[in-house]
């Protein structure tokens, strides 16, 4: 059996025949506001086919504007509360702790210790300048930076016999 | 943007911070450190030593005081014998004159002062003027760091050659 809405609608729009009319009429013998509603729905349904446009808006493009605008104030935002969940407490804390990591990494690592280094010292030995007494003589600086070997070389220098007693 | 987002960067800064301070503070510990050490050592010495280098069949170990730059010496002069003939050492006061006599026929006038500079790690700039019996040969300027030896190539002798070298002791 279909529900009263159904047949009430029905019932306005003079679809109902027969035995479902009967059964419907007996039930409206217990409803006396059905008549004024049957007559209120003819008159809104004659009205709404009088006038079947929309009403012309003085103000059209302010009214999208407010509509628009609802549209946008009652609809959530997923991306902006992503954002705004990046930043959770755990995530905070991890952060810190990235950061004060960081912090000992480089106090470590740039910070020079007062422990004494297992390097060897490096070598340096630097002529800043050389002038031969004697024109004859030439002075020539030699670095190897292989060796670590910084060698002033005196050319035109006299050759001693070996008979001669270096003391 | 969301205050945590600035309380991170916040904190972020402050520990950079942190870390730069503490930087600083045992940078300038260390130096003051270097250089209170640099000034303790004030009794260097400097040692010389003239070298007789040959090639020879069976060549003996260096002395001990060259052992640890004789393979050093061997690369750069090409000989495979090592012996000193005489050496010398002085104690190094500051702008004090002196002779550094290793051997008769080869000897040194002396003068010296402290390096400023970093690399010479609390050693002298020395103004050596090196004299062959009384003929002087070279004047110069050297800088040294202790530990760090300067070879002088000298004259032929015989079938080897001669090295005078010049050390300031650590």
């Amino acid at each position: 059996m279909k529900p009263f809405e159904e047949q009430s609608t029905a019932w306005v729009d003079g679809k109902l025949t027969g035995k479902e009319l009967a059964e419907f009429e007996k039930q409206l013998a217990e409803r006396p506001e059905a008549a004024a509603e049957k007559d209120e729905a003819l008159r809104l349904g004659n009205f709404l086919r009088a006038h079947p446009t929309a009403p012309n808006l003085g103000n059209g493009d302010f009214f999208n504007h407010q509509i628009m605008q609802r549209i946008a104030a009652e609809t959530p935002r997923p991306a902006e509360n992503k954002r705004a969940a990046f930043w959770s407490l755990p995530r905070l804390a991890l952060a810190g702790a990235f950061c004060l990591a960081t912090a000992l990494a480089l106090y470590k690592t740039t910070i020079p210790t007062d422990a004494p280094s297992s390097e060897e010292p490096k070598y340096f030995a630097q002529v800043v300048e050389a002038w031969p007494a004697d024109p004859s003589i030439s002075a020539t600086t030699v670095y190897d930076p292989a060796d670590n070997v910084t060698v002033v070389w005196l050319d035109g220098l006299d050759y001693i016999p070996a008979t001669y007693a270096l003391k | 943007m969301p205050v945590r987002a600035i309380l991170v960067l916040l904190s972020v800064l402050i520990c950079g911070a942190l870390v730069y301070a503490a930087a600083g503070g045992t940078a300038d510990k260390s130096a003051g450190k270097a250089a209170a050490r640099s000034a303790d050592s004030s009794a260097n010495t400097i040692w010389s030593a003239l070298v007789l280098a040959t090639n020879v069949s069976t060549p003996k170990r260096p002395p001990a005081e060259l052992q640890a730059c004789a393979p050093r010496l061997q690369r750069v002069f090409g000989y495979n014998q090592f012996e000193i003939i005489g050496s010398a050492s002085n104690e190094l006061g500051d702008r004090a004159e002196s002779w550094l006599v290793p051997s008769e026929s080869f000897w040194f006038g002396l003068k010296a002062r402290r390096a400023v500079s970093k690399e010479a790690r609390g050693g002298y700039l020395l103004s050596l003027q090196l004299f062959q019996n009384k003929r002087p040969l070279l004047e110069t300027e050297v800088k040294l760091a202790p530990g760090s030896p300067l070879f002088i190539r000298g004259p032929q002798y015989g079938k080897g050659q001669l090295i005078i070298v010049l050390q300031v002791q650590p």
